[in-house]
């Protein structure tokens, strides 16, 4: 076992970084004062995880699209019923949820932090499916795809990804389609289990009300550790530099058009692209924050509303700069964007408004070092991404200079890697009834 | 571990609460206008937040306000309107780190106090009025909000519920009010909307963080020190007890999945107890993943990815919602009425009560934990006119038998029916 303390002197906190004898990485950072313990065990993969192949496979595998989100569905199944139930005798709130790159099994509590870290690490290491029980799911699962089919915000933003990427998996929904979940069968769920729920390609975290020496206790008891390392070969999907579309439009039961204005940043690597994603946090205040004479001229001409806001994606191999709200003019506001963006590029940046855009990004981060789940998923983001410590993002904005921002927007804010992606009201809909 | 709370009269209809607690790293002061729910007044009164936030006397100019703020390390400053039972509660709220991590070791409390008093009571005014383009645009920006309620069809046929439900009672006024008088909004009216909230409101301000409170209080205290004021008394709202008959209403709208919901009404609750035992049979028919509802409509049947009910403290109404298919409909509907029964019956496992019990005293312990979570609760109790916290209602749960929570289940009633479906038929 290897252990090691990192601290933060800007925060004056500190977690601690284990390696355990089972393979698995755990990052606990107990938080003083605070009542609920909150664990995330996640493994290191998701929705873009649709071909790939292990030290012992010859070819690589092409697997349903949404199978990592199924997997995490039907792992709350055993033999003797659902992970529910267990956690039910110890009050803890348990859920679990997939992502681009991740799947996460969680829970927080109050009491009983033990049990529940016990009932986590186990039932998330003991597949059970069977024929009857992923036909059971696909209903489940139907339903779920049905109810975003509905949900704009979620249309809008896949049909923008889908804009930007021609090839990469990030475009698809990450539950799947109808279609693609009825392919899946409980054989195919067994091997990318084995793939990616190995010790080795997962990490525990923890933060908020426990102490270190109880998760080890448990660690020892329950966690077996795996036959051998897996070593997971990705298929690889060569991005053309170019958008596949610059417009993607489709209607929907919505009151106003929602748009999302996507730029195709560059992708450098799981941890460039980490510690990217938060200076262009920092531009996308700079562009088009409160502050900005942008937002001022697109909310006085009524073009956006309170809803705009802006987001950047980070993961493995992709990354974007999205601009997101709803606008009765989606064009105008996308033609804005780039122009100020353009402008910026030519003029430069502003050092006083840099200075802005540093501070409040920097009052943000540090709001996320105060809550257990914002803690437990930056140690989760930073050790994927293959950095050793989570204040290392705060350093990061606190360091931030013009200069670098200068150039991370030439590069990561091309208006000719820029897609719009539009989702208008259905013609003739009554709003009121 | 944190500070109780504590509540102080600063002046006539205006109180300054706190719970304060070092773990955090943040403040957050909220003032709330608490005004009862009207529908001639409703919609020109939501807009007042949207307009204030637009700047002050001090600091006019929204991008000015809005660098001020981040030199404040990116306070937020941010408004909106919610609905406690018959009360629509304006909120103009500031959000900021603490002094301790403030690089220029300026106090961020009082800078955050004083910025939000100005902006609540020294607003950007020319003769008595707000300017025509402030008010024109939030006026859209209302509408807009309005309009876009239907984004969100879970919400949105929720609300549609809860509207039959309670058609003709204050209850059933929308929080930020109708399209049709947002469209009539002047600087005149929005003004004269300010006038009035200043004037009648219940100010419940609400301070929630690691600093010390008292120079917020004091900066509240001299700000509203000189204010003439008559407010309102704030009562519990009273609605119907129980359902005399079923009504039933579908919507259609170009949806591919449809939303069931129904609407109960959970009898008289005369005492702690009997509101304990209510809790706790709600979120044992269908407030955990433990719960009934999820179990049989969702894991037995099939049928759903959620079914969940859910209980409103203030009124005492309870809401079952489900995304189901078309022709799933009356399945989920006659499993819902299905599993009342059982609860009613008492067909019940010890185990199950324990469950809930559990999960729900996890969640109010949890409550100290977030600042938000802190505010909303404390805010629930002053509107209710009580003043528990989190670990008395976690004790109460504790005395609560299989026998009070098949009571509270007897003692409820099946009010509306809404279903939202899509056009085409299938």
């Amino acid at each position: 076992m290897k252990k090691q303390v990192i601290k933060s002197a800007r925060l004056g906190e500190e977690m601690v970084k284990i390696k355990h004898d089972s393979g698995l990485t755990m990052l606990l950072c107990p938080m003083k004062g605070y009542s609920t313990a909150y664990a995330t065990f996640t493994a290191n993969v998701g929705s873009v995880d649709t071909g790939f192949r292990t030290q012992d496979d010859s070819d690589f595998i092409d697997v349903p699209e949404g199978i990592a989100h199924f997997l995490e569905h039907k792992m709350f199944e055993n033999p003797d019923g659902d992970a529910f139930a267990l956690y039910a005798k110890t009050g803890a709130s348990a859920n679990a949820f997939t992502s681009f790159d991740k799947t996460s099994y969680l829970f927080a509590c109050t009491d009983k932090f033990e049990e529940s870290l016990s009932i986590l690490l186990d039932f998330v290491r003991r597949p059970y499916f069977t024929k009857e029980s992923v036909q059971k799911e696909q209903g489940i699962i139907g339903q779920e795809i049905r109810m975003y089919d509905d949900n704009g915000d979620w249309r809008v933003l896949f049909n923008l990804l889908g804009a930007l990427y021609e090839n990469h998996p990030v475009k698809i929904d990450i539950a799947g389609t109808v279609e693609s979940i009825a392919k899946i069968d409980h054989e195919l769920l067994y091997r990318c289990y084995r793939t990616f729920y190995n010790l080795n390609n997962m990490v525990l975290c923890v933060s908020g009300n426990f102490d270190v020496d109880t998760v080890l206790r448990v660690a020892d008891q329950v966690l077996k550790p795996d036959e051998k390392p897996v070593v997971i070969e990705r298929k690889e999907f060569p991005d053309s530099g170019t958008v596949a579309k610059k417009l993607v439009e489709q209607k929907l039961s919505v009151a106003a058009p929602l748009f999302n204005l996507g730029f195709k940043c560059k992708s450098e690597g799981v941890s460039e692209n980490l510690k990217n994603q938060v200076l262009d946090e920092i531009l996308c205040e700079l562009i088009a924050g409160e502050m900005t004479p942008l937002y001022r001229r697109m909310y006085d001409a009524g073009i956006i509303n309170a809803t705009f806001d802006t987001e950047i994606m980070a993961g493995r191999d992709y990354m974007c700069a999205i601009f997101a709200g709803e606008s009765r003019e989606p064009q105008r506001v996308a033609d804005e964007i780039r122009k100020e963006i353009v402008r910026m590029c030519s003029e430069g940046i502003d050092r006083e408004t840099f200075e802005l855009a540093r501070r409040a990004t920097y009052g943000r981060y540090v709001g996320m070092y105060a809550r257990t789940e914002s803690v437990a998923g930056l140690m989760t983001a930073t050790y994927f991404a293959g950095m050793d410590d989570i204040y290392s993002l705060l350093d990061i904005v606190a360091n931030a200079t013009k200069e670098q921002l200068a150039e991370r927007l030439k590069l990561d804010f091309d208006p000719e890697k820029s897609a719009l992606s539009v989702i208008y009201p259905v013609d003739g809909e009554e709003t009121e009834k | 571990m944190s500070d109780q709370f504590q509540r102080i009269q600063l002046c006539g209809g205006v109180h300054f609460s706190s719970v304060t607690d070092p773990k955090f790293k943040h403040n957050r002061i909220t003032a709330n206008m608490v005004l009862p729910l009207n529908r001639d007044t409703v919609t020109n009164q939501a807009v007042v937040p949207f307009v204030l936030r637009k700047g002050s006397r001090v600091c006019p100019d929204f991008t000015q306000l809005n660098r001020r703020l981040c030199e404040l390390y990116g306070a937020n400053l941010s408004c909106d309107v919610s609905k406690f039972g018959g009360y629509q509660v304006l909120e103009l709220s500031i959000y900021g780190i603490d002094d301790r991590f403030a690089m220029d070791g300026q106090s961020m409390i009082a800078s955050c106090a004083q910025l939000l008093t100005e902006v609540l009571l020294d607003p950007n005014m020319n003769g008595g009025l707000f300017s025509e383009q402030d008010v024109e645009l939030e006026k859209q920006q209302i509408i807009d909000t309005i309009e876009s309620l239907i984004n969100d069809k879970r919400a949105y046929a929720m609300s549609r519920c809860k509207s039959i439900m309670c058609e003709g009672e204050t209850l059933a006024i929308e929080k930020y009010g109708y399209i049709e008088d947002a469209k009539r909004i002047t600087a005149q009216s929005a003004s004269e909307a300010y006038q009035n909230i200043m004037k009648t409101a219940q100010v419940e301000l609400i301070f929630v963080g690691c600093g010390n409170p008292e120079i917020a209080a004091d900066i509240f205290a001299k700000a509203f020190g000189g204010l003439r004021r008559s407010p309102v008394a704030v009562e519990r709202t009273v609605t119907k007890l129980s359902a005399d008959h079923v009504k039933e209403t579908t919507d259609e709208m170009d949806v591919a999945q449809s939303k069931l919901v129904m609407g109960f009404r959970t009898g008289n609750i005369t005492s702690r107890r009997e509101f304990g035992a209510t809790r706790m049979m709600v979120a044992l028919f269908g407030g955990t993943p433990n719960s009934r509802l999820f179990t049989y409509v969702r894991e037995k049947l099939s049928l759903c990815y959620y079914c969940a009910a859910r209980f409103d403290r203030l009124t005492g109404l309870m809401f079952v919602d489900s995304g189901v298919e078309k022709r799933n409909k009356q399945k989920a509907y006659d499993e819902i009425l299905k599993q009342l029964d059982v609860l009613r019956e008492g067909g019940f496992s010890d185990q199950e009560i324990v469950a809930s019990r559990l999960i729900m005293q996890n969640s109010l312990k949890s409550v100290g934990d977030s600042l938000g979570a802190i505010e909303e609760w404390y805010l629930t109790q002053i509107m209710g006119g009580e003043c528990y916290s989190p670990s008395d209602e976690t004790e109460l749960l504790e005395e609560i038998t299989r026998e009070d929570i098949i009571a509270a289940a007897r003692r409820v009633t099946l009010d509306t029916v809404y279903f939202l479906t899509g056009k085409e038929a299938e």
